[in-house]
């Protein structure tokens, strides 16, 4: 299960941050997703143990913590984005389409010309295609 | 680099080290007491040696030296497994002492607090994680499955005091005072034993000492035995330069002078004592045993036969016993002997027979499954590895093997996993890889709170040590030990760890977490009853808009309680509750300009004003020159830059305040903060001020708002609801000349803080509404006032006025004009910047009972009001001169008002006034009033205007009323024609048209008048600014003669004029002389009087002015003949005379010219020519032929036409155009004309006579002729004339 997907701008500086747990745990998550910025920022910088992915923006599990595993996504503006999930087999596909759906959806929601670059998005139509993009991510591995 | 330089190294070097078992009897311990130290604590700082030179040599004879040795002592009682429990006290004890010192050094710098910034003091591990670390370490030590603590000897000490000291000796190495590890058999009882006699020197001589040491020889040998005497200085105790005690002891009482009476000779008698014992004993010793093991291990294990042999002997055994622990193994087994042997290696530093020791008895406990011999073994051939440099790989997957068994065996395993992290993160720290040693730290952390706390704190320094460094990790890691220390009441470390934090999320827009840090510490120093500080840290989240309501009002109160608890109003800059919207800050002021109310000033442009009073003030240039002349001497130049207030006229600012949260907060006591001074020399002092307000701006500040006899400043009180924003005016009203500045607002929120609020220290631009000044001011200038003395000011309002009226509505208001003060004002003057909507009466209107003076009163000729019209032209209004406002009584002066067109409509109205007093800097005021009054739809009035069929310079007027409310009637009453000489009269009585005399909303009449042009050519001298004459229809049943309105009373006259004249703009022809002005004028039915409207309306009217009657040209023309004749037509054909009327309505001579066209000319071409003209009926300068017939709507009529058509069409009887064919003819201006002409008829019938063409041609005014919509020429086919002749009988 997906806890928490964040996207996260190229100052570092949060655009959205959604959990999808019931517990009060944002700021858990919220410190999880702060400090994959560091292996985000270690991945971008050593290009040569990325060798040959070197234009892959998918970034791949960033680390493991406890229960979680964090799996980071970097565009071609620099933004983040980052999924936190509790699920302990993932495969590596899934991972990879779930972000390249959400980075659509992304690129829809910044398009809009109200959206003010490097500001939080507010948008209700973004929220409601990440949850959907979220709730169906277990489901695509069966099919 | 040198392992052993590492700091792993280092401390492998000290920790790793032979142990000397101590005991000592109590008269030893005696003596040593007296100068504060333990016998093992005197001796102790003596045994590290740097500078020894022993040479040793390995088992295979290879020489070597050794510089370096320590010795670890220890009493006997202490060589066991250390008390768990006690460790831990002590370890808490650490970590308490080392957080009250950390914490009061950092509150040393809490001033500084806003500046501390982790840059590179922060980063240093503390010092005290060392010594954490080593006592960690410790807890592991004397385990059973090691060697390297085992005793290597003992030393037995007796004071020459005790009775038989030699069997003291005896009883002392006395089997059950051992420690267990000698007793139970995991360790060689037979060690090197060491006999001291210790002799106190105050005790007198040491003659009996040296008998003892003599028997003592005699009975343990020479070399073992030894005498050591101490205490020899005086009575007087001695200060030593650099205690050498000093670094091992803690708690020591400060008045306690350690080793005080031990003289220089004493020590070096220590010294030597020990060097001896390390370097003539204890090695060799070492060394010799190291041989011994090393042969016998070489006979059973070593050599392919032992090798077989063990493989063999252990397979057997695996059958045995399962436990935990593996077989139990004593000293003088073969596996026990390796490891001692591969210990000793290590500690002489002979690495190399270390390893290869260490891996022989690796496997042997790995087949055994003794885990944790088998974890020990794995960490010391992972630090011999180390040591060695060799293989690194090796050497760490050692170390995590180790760790990972020791995990395994849980509880037991407990500390020497720990030990064996804190080594394996030092290896790797030593390499450089801090990344990886933050997650050992990581991993280390075990169930104990308080060293997970230690060991997450730890981590964070190793990720901000990494590189790159990973400041994220490091912060969240600082959170998290901080969590943990808060657990186990490590307050003051908690709030250690989460102000280095801090620094990593400062600034960030993290803001959950930068609010749960900033809450926790706020929370923590309020528990430490430091609540100043808890304060500022809580003020960083309260305006958290981000989080839950709940949340919210969590902050919010923790922060009142802390604050509560200071027990004092608490006074900060930099509250941030609620927001101030310090663009929205407005400061309004009158100067020479003064406002009606105080929303004049805030939501007018001042550019308005200034273009609106621009004729009335005396122009800036001049008086600014006049007034620096005359005043050149009282004002200091650097004043003219500053703002002009009036002593006792409030400065009024407008702030916007945000509450960002959604919870309601109280604000109240909200006040200015104003600085006030009364010389004007006081300038130059404002640099030092400025630098007292940046130093301690609180305090600046509430020195400020100390309570001030020369001005009163207001205070506000109000609540701000969740995601509220109020304006809020606040004024300030100095009282006496001198200057004022305005420094900033201070608030109290919930009534315990305060909160100030710096104008200038926060945008640099400022949106002053008053703004005739330099860009270059600086800020602060904006707020700064010379107040000068007081000097009248006119109040005034107009009364009456409607907030909503209906288009056309007509009323009478009353500008009322105070002055309080006692000084008379002059040369008052006015302008109104619509004088469509408002225009300004006559003193005389005053009495003037409206609306019954616009009525036609029977006797009253034309009076004087109107008598001079073009007064109104004027746009500036003077009061007559001997006006004059002073004291109670007010001037009222009339205003007349008339709703012109829907729409939001702005009023600006300037009233100018000279002061008397000559010697005030201000010479002249305003007074600038500002209405709003929103006009609402009324009726739709329009006009269409053809002209008649019947009589030249005739025209039938139809007026569309559509009444556009929605819920008003209307009675439209009177409509009057003002013009040249229009004369107005119904087609039908008023009856027919309005049956119920009203016009309901929604409704649309329409209703026609003839129009009557009684110009004669002798009135053509007479324009159109001359008196209006109008002639009033009305439209209503007739029921009393004086209720007719008077178009030409005041006001409806000058509103008139004002009609015409904005009407002007929209109609293009302007030379049109044939034009009609129309008003109609409409009441309200009072029984439907909307209640939405406060005042109801009286009298509406509606002017169209500027309606052209010439809209078929210049030229207009009528045939005139009879309609029906009878004729004999057996006798002839039938003659008829027929008239054309032609009338040139232009003002220059118009020639034109007539063909009359036979019929011959088939009927299809007359159609197609009617055709032409209605095909663009649209266009309005061409020329069409309005035909009566279409546009009448009147049933009657449409029933004539139809039949009319029918006969053309049945009977195509010819008649020929007899009389001349064309005719040209000029015609003058402003005249008529007549035309002959004549038709034959051959047979009865219905003829249409239409089938002329009129062309007319207006000579061309020349180059200068611009207008392009005026036709200078045209061409008419003729209109229908229907001539019925009948067969006479």
């Amino acid at each position: 299960m997906i806890v928490c997907v964040a996207v996260v701008g190229h100052q570092n500086n949060p655009l959205y941050i959604q959990s999808f747990t019931e517990a009060d745990d944002a700021l858990k998550l919220h410190h999880i997703v702060h400090c994959s910025l560091d292996v985000v920022d270690e991945r971008v910088n050593n290009p040569k143990k990325s060798g040959p992915m070197l234009n892959e923006t998918f970034l791949g599990m960033l680390y493991p913590i406890e229960n979680y595993k964090v799996y980071g996504y970097l565009t071609n503006t620099k933004v983040k984005f980052i999924l936190v999930t509790t699920d302990l087999d993932v495969k590596d596909a899934d991972v990879r389409n779930f972000f390249r759906r959400f980075h659509s959806a992304y690129v829809d929601a910044v398009s809009n010309p109200f959206h003010v670059p490097g500001k939080k998005i507010t948008s209700r139509t973004f929220a409601e295609r990440v949850s959907t993009i979220v709730k169906s991510f277990g489901f695509s591995s069966a099919a | 680099m040198d392992p052993a330089m590492t700091p792993l190294g280092k401390m492998l070097l000290e920790e790793i080290t032979p142990v000397v078992m101590v005991i000592s009897t109590p008269a030893v311990e005696e003596t040593c007491l007296k100068n504060g130290l333990s016998f093992l604590q005197m001796l102790t700082p003596f045994c590290s040696f740097n500078n020894i030179d022993v040479p040793v040599r390995t088992a295979s004879d290879q020489p070597y030296r050794i510089h370096k040795f320590k010795l670890r002592l220890f009493y006997g009682s202490d060589v066991k497994k250390p008390n768990l429990k006690v460790a831990e006290q002590q370890l808490k004890q650490v970590i308490t002492d080392s957080g009250e010192k950390v914490f009061s050094e950092l509150c040393l710098d809490v001033p500084g607090f806003n500046h501390e910034v982790a840059s590179s003091e922060d980063r240093d591990t503390p010092s005290w994680f060392q010594f954490f670390n080593k006592e960690l370490v410790r807890v592991a030590s004397f385990s059973d499955h090691e060697a390297f603590d085992h005793p290597v000897a003992c030393l037995l000490a007796v004071s020459s005091k005790d009775e038989h000291p030699i069997s003291r000796f005896v009883d002392l190495f006395n089997t059950n005072k051992l420690p267990s590890l000698l007793k139970d058999g995991s360790m060689d009882p037979k060690i090197l034993k060491h006999y001291l006699l210790v002799h106190d020197n105050q005790d007198g001589p040491a003659d009996r000492a040296s008998k003892i040491l003599t028997e003592m020889r005699n009975t343990f040998g020479t070399s073992d035995s030894l005498l050591l005497s101490v205490n020899s200085s005086p009575d007087v105790p001695i200060k030593h330069q650099d205690n050498p005690w000093a670094s091992q002891i803690y708690n020591v009482p400060p008045n306690q002078d350690l080793g005080c009476f031990l003289n220089i000779d004493d020590i070096n008698e220590i010294k030597d004592l020990m060097q001896d014992l390390s370097s003539k004993h204890i090695i060799p010793n070492m060394e010799q045993k190291i041989r011994l093991l090393n042969q016998q291990v070489s006979a059973t294990r070593k050599g392919f036969k032992n090798q077989i042999k063990n493989l063999w002997w252990r397979k057997g055994k695996e059958d045995g016993v399962d436990s935990l622990n593996g077989p139990t193994y004593n000293f003088n087994s073969i596996e026990s002997q390796i490891r001692v042997l591969g210990d000793y290696a290590f500690m002489l530093r002979d690495y190399e027979l270390a390893l290869s020791n260490y891996r022989l008895i690796s496997t042997d406990y790995k087949i055994d499954k003794a885990w944790k011999r088998y974890a020990g073994v794995q960490e010391m051939m992972g630090l011999t590895y180390f040591m060695l440099d060799q293989s690194k790989k090796e050497a760490e997957y050692c170390m995590e093997n180790a760790f990972n068994t020791y995990l395994k065996l849980g509880l037991l395993g407990q500390q020497n996993a720990t030990r064996c992290g804190l080594w394996w993160i030092e290896m790797l720290k030593a390499r450089d890889l801090y990344k990886e040693a933050a997650t050992v730290y990581f991993r280390i952390c075990g169930e104990d709170i308080l060293h997970s706390a230690v060991m997450l704190e730890q981590a964070s320094y190793c990720y901000l040590l990494s590189k790159p460094s990973m400041s994220r990790k490091y912060g969240f890691h600082l959170v998290l030990s901080g969590e943990q220390y808060k657990k186990c009441d490590q307050i003051k470390h908690a709030i250690r760890t989460y102000r280095s934090a801090l620094s990593v999320f400062r600034g960030t827009t993290w803001s959950y977490i930068n609010d749960h840090v900033h809450f926790h510490i706020g929370q923590w120093y309020a528990a430490l009853d430091m609540y100043d500080v808890a304060v500022k840290h809580m003020m960083e989240i309260l305006a958290c808009s981000h989080q839950s309501k709940t949340t919210q009002e969590l902050f919010l109160s923790d922060f009142l309680q802390v604050v509560e608890k200071t027990g004092r109003t608490f006074e900060v800059t930099k509250l941030q509750l609620p927001v101030i919207n310090i663009s929205s800050l407005k400061v309004i002021f009158e100067d020479h300009r003064t406002f009606g109310s105080s929303s004049v000033a805030t939501n007018t442009k001042e550019a308005l004003w200034r273009s609106l009073e621009e004729d009335m003030i005396p122009s800036f240039t001049a008086a600014k020159t006049n007034w620096l002349e005359l005043q050149s001497k009282l004002i200091s130049k650097k004043h003219t830059l500053s703002n002009v207030c009036v002593a006792g006229e409030a400065v009024k600012v407008n702030i916007e305040f945000i509450n960002p949260l959604q919870i309601t907060i109280p604000v109240s006591g909200v006040t200015l903060i104003c600085e006030y001074s009364t010389s004007t020399d006081e300038l130059t002092s404002d640099e030092k001020e400025l630098s007292v307000k940046t130093n301690n701006e609180v305090d600046h500040f509430r020195d400020m708002s100390s309570y001030n006899s020369s001005f009163l400043v207001s205070e506000v009180d109000f609540s701000l609801g969740g995601g509220e924003t109020t304006m809020v005016q606040l004024s300030v009203t100095p009282k006496e000349v001198g200057t004022l500045e305005i420094l900033g607002v201070r608030w109290k929120l919930s009534g315990t803080i305060v909160g100030f609020h710096n104008f200038e220290l926060s945008h640099p631009k400022k949106n002053i509404v008053n703004g005739r000044r330099k860009a270059k001011r600086p800020p602060n200038e904006k707020f700064k006032f010379m107040v000068i003395k007081s000097i009248p000011k006119i109040q005034g309002s107009v009364h009456s006025l409607p907030g909503k009226a209906y288009a056309g509505d007509l009323r009478k208001l009353m500008l009322e004009l105070k002055n309080p003060s006692e000084f008379p004002v002059k040369n008052l003057k006015m302008k109104i910047n619509h004088p469509r909507f408002l225009i300004i009466g006559n003193q005389e209107n005053v009495k003037l009972e409206f609306p019954g003076c616009l009525t036609k009163t029977i006797g009253s000729v034309q009076t004087g009001a109107n008598a001079n019209p073009n007064l109104m032209s004027e746009t500036i209004f003077s009061f007559p001169v001997d006006t004059s406002i002073q004291g109670e009584t007010p001037l009222s002066w009339p205003l007349w008002f008339r709703a012109a067109v829907p729409g939001d409509i702005s009023l600006y109205m300037s009233i100018y006034y000279e002061i008397e007093d000559i010697s005030s800097v201000i010479r002249y005021r305003t007074l600038r009033l500002h209405y709003n009054v929103q006009v609402l739809p009324s009726l739709d009035v329009s006009f269409q205007i053809s002209p008649s069929r019947l009589r030249i310079q005739d025209f039938l007027v139809q007026l569309d009323v559509v009444n556009k409310t929605s819920s008003e009637s209307f009675q439209v009453y009177q409509l009057s024609s003002i013009g040249q000489h229009w004369e107005i009269s119904l087609l039908q009585p008023p009856d027919t048209i309005f049956p119920s005399q009203t016009l309901m909303a929604g409704q649309a009449i329409s209703c026609f008048f003839t129009l009557k042009n009684s110009r004669r050519l002798s009135t053509l001298e007479n324009n159109i600014s001359t008196m209006p004459v109008g002639s009033d229809v009305l439209l209503v049943p007739q029921c009393s003669q004086d209720l007719v309105y008077n178009s030409n009373n005041v006001p409806l006259v000058n509103f008139h004029h004002y009609e015409r004249l904005q009407q002007k703009a929209l109609h293009e022809d302007l030379g049109d002389l044939n034009t009609v002005d129309f008003v109609l004028i409409s009441r309200p039915l009072n029984n439907s009087i909307n209640p939405g409207l406060s005042d109801p309306p009286h009298v509406m009217s509606h002017h169209a002015c500027h309606l052209s009657t010439a809209s078929t040209g210049p030229i207009s023309w009528l045939v005139d003949g009879p309609q029906t004749l009878h004729h004999d037509f057996s006798a002839s054909f039938c003659e008829i005379n027929l008239k054309m009327h032609l009338y040139n309505s232009s003002e220059t001579t118009a020639f034109v010219h007539i063909d009359t066209i036979d019929l011959d000319s088939s009927g299809g071409h007359i159609n197609s020519v009617n055709a032409l003209p209605s095909a663009t009926p649209d266009n309005q300068v061409g020329w069409h032929d309005v035909t009566p017939v279409n546009e009448l709507k009147v049933s009657s009529n449409a029933i004539e036409t139809q039949p009319g058509k029918a006969l053309l069409l049945e009977s195509v009887s010819p008649y020929i155009w007899s009389a001349t064919s064309s005719t040209n003819i000029h015609l003058e201006p402003m005249s008529p004309a007549e035309v002959p002409l004549q038709i034959c008829v051959f047979s009865p019938g219905t003829y249409d006579l239409s089938n002329y063409f009129l062309n007319w041609k207006l000579p061309s005014k020349g180059l200068g002729d611009s207008d392009e919509t005026r036709q200078h020429s045209g061409k008419c086919q003729g209109y229908k004339y229907y001539l019925t002749v009948l067969q006479s009988p």
